[in-house]
């Protein structure tokens, strides 16, 4: 670096006023290092926040059937069963020709014997029961 | 044993920042009491002195930092260098805000020195380097002020500029030239040679 103009400052020259302006550097004021602080806080706070999971809402309290449920594996269990117990009276209901239907068939022959549901197709043992009551 | 306050201060600006950032708010608290006056510092010089946009800058730096702290990659760049540059960035915002407003106010006139007093000297220099400052164009202030006032190396201060070391070496060369002439003028005001 040439100095041109003798009257110019040379390094040291400038050193004294850097010198100067870095002794003069004033603290922060009390209220910037407050705000400061209250924002490193609400930062950390809001990311704590955020980090619990949601807590998921409280599972209703348990009745008799959902003990049971539970028991057995839940609602796709319980689904089960009672598809079991539908097909089951369904089963109960049904004249011995439509067991042989639904067993590998589809429809109900048009020369099933029965038009309608006598109270022996309902229960197919009531004859036998009937029978004994006859004989009684 | 306690550990006395500065007892710490052999633990990283990162080290800190990234405990900060695991929640721990004592960390943030020390990080804050070793940036701030440096943020505060820089961008009061860089804003001419007003000492409450100079808080403003300081506050948004700071919280700027109090957000990244989670994401933080270490070994990358120094905490500081990263301050520094989110502080020149933000006034470097609003010094271009200002521009059309009121050029005016940043300048004010060199005040006479009153007297000999050692101690009036040193604030009439450091009012007059100021004033000089104001006068340069805003990267030759930039340069300056990190490399003598802040004490960064020149590497460092490439990093927060984002230009080449050479551009940085280039700028404080051009911009001591400047002051050195705007300030030649008031030497013997400022006591100069009676040193």
């Amino acid at each position: 670096m040439t100095k041109t103009d003798k009257t110019d400052l040379d390094d040291a020259g400038l050193e004294l006023f850097f010198n100067a302006a870095r002794e003069e550097d004033t603290a922060p004021s009390d209220g910037l290092m407050a705000r400061i602080l209250a924002d490193a806080a609400a930062q950390a706070d809001a990311r704590e926040v955020a980090a619990v999971p949601q807590t998921p809402r409280p599972a209703p309290r348990l009745g008799l059937f959902g003990v049971i449920a539970a028991a057995i594996g839940g609602w796709p269990a319980l689904a089960s069963m009672a598809t079991a117990t539908v097909a089951g009276v369904w089963i109960g209901f049904a004249t011995p020709d439509t067991l042989e239907d639904l067993a590998g068939g589809v429809l109900i022959p048009a020369s099933s014997a029965s038009q309608g549901y006598a109270l022996e197709d309902l229960v197919p043992s009531y004859g036998e029961f009937a029978g004994l009551y006859e004989e009684g | 044993m306690d550990m006395a306050f500065d007892a710490h201060s052999d633990v990283s600006d990162e080290a800190l920042l990234v405990a900060y950032g695991n929640g721990d708010r004592e960390a943030a608290a020390m990080l804050t009491m070793r940036l701030t006056p440096r943020v505060l510092g820089f961008a009061a010089r860089m804003l001419g002195g007003d000492r409450a946009e100079a808080e403003d800058v300081a506050q948004e730096a700071m919280l700027r930092l109090w957000k990244i702290a989670p994401d933080w990659r270490q070994g990358e760049a120094k905490v500081s260098t990263w301050l520094y540059r989110v502080t020149s960035n933000l006034c470097t915002d609003r010094l271009r805000k200002r521009r059309t407003v009121d050029i005016d106010s940043i300048s004010e006139p060199a005040d006479e020195a009153p007297g000999a007093v050692a101690g009036l000297i040193q604030a009439d220099r450091a009012r007059a380097l100021k004033t000089a400052m104001s006068g340069l164009p805003e990267r030759q202030r930039q340069a300056v002020s990190l490399r003598h006032l802040e004490g960064l190396a020149n590497p460092e201060i490439a990093q927060v500029l984002e230009i080449s070391v050479e551009a940085v070496e280039s700028l404080i060369a051009r911009g001591k030239r400047a002051l050195a002439a705007a300030l030649a003028d008031q030497r013997e005001e400022l006591g100069y040679d009676e040193d």
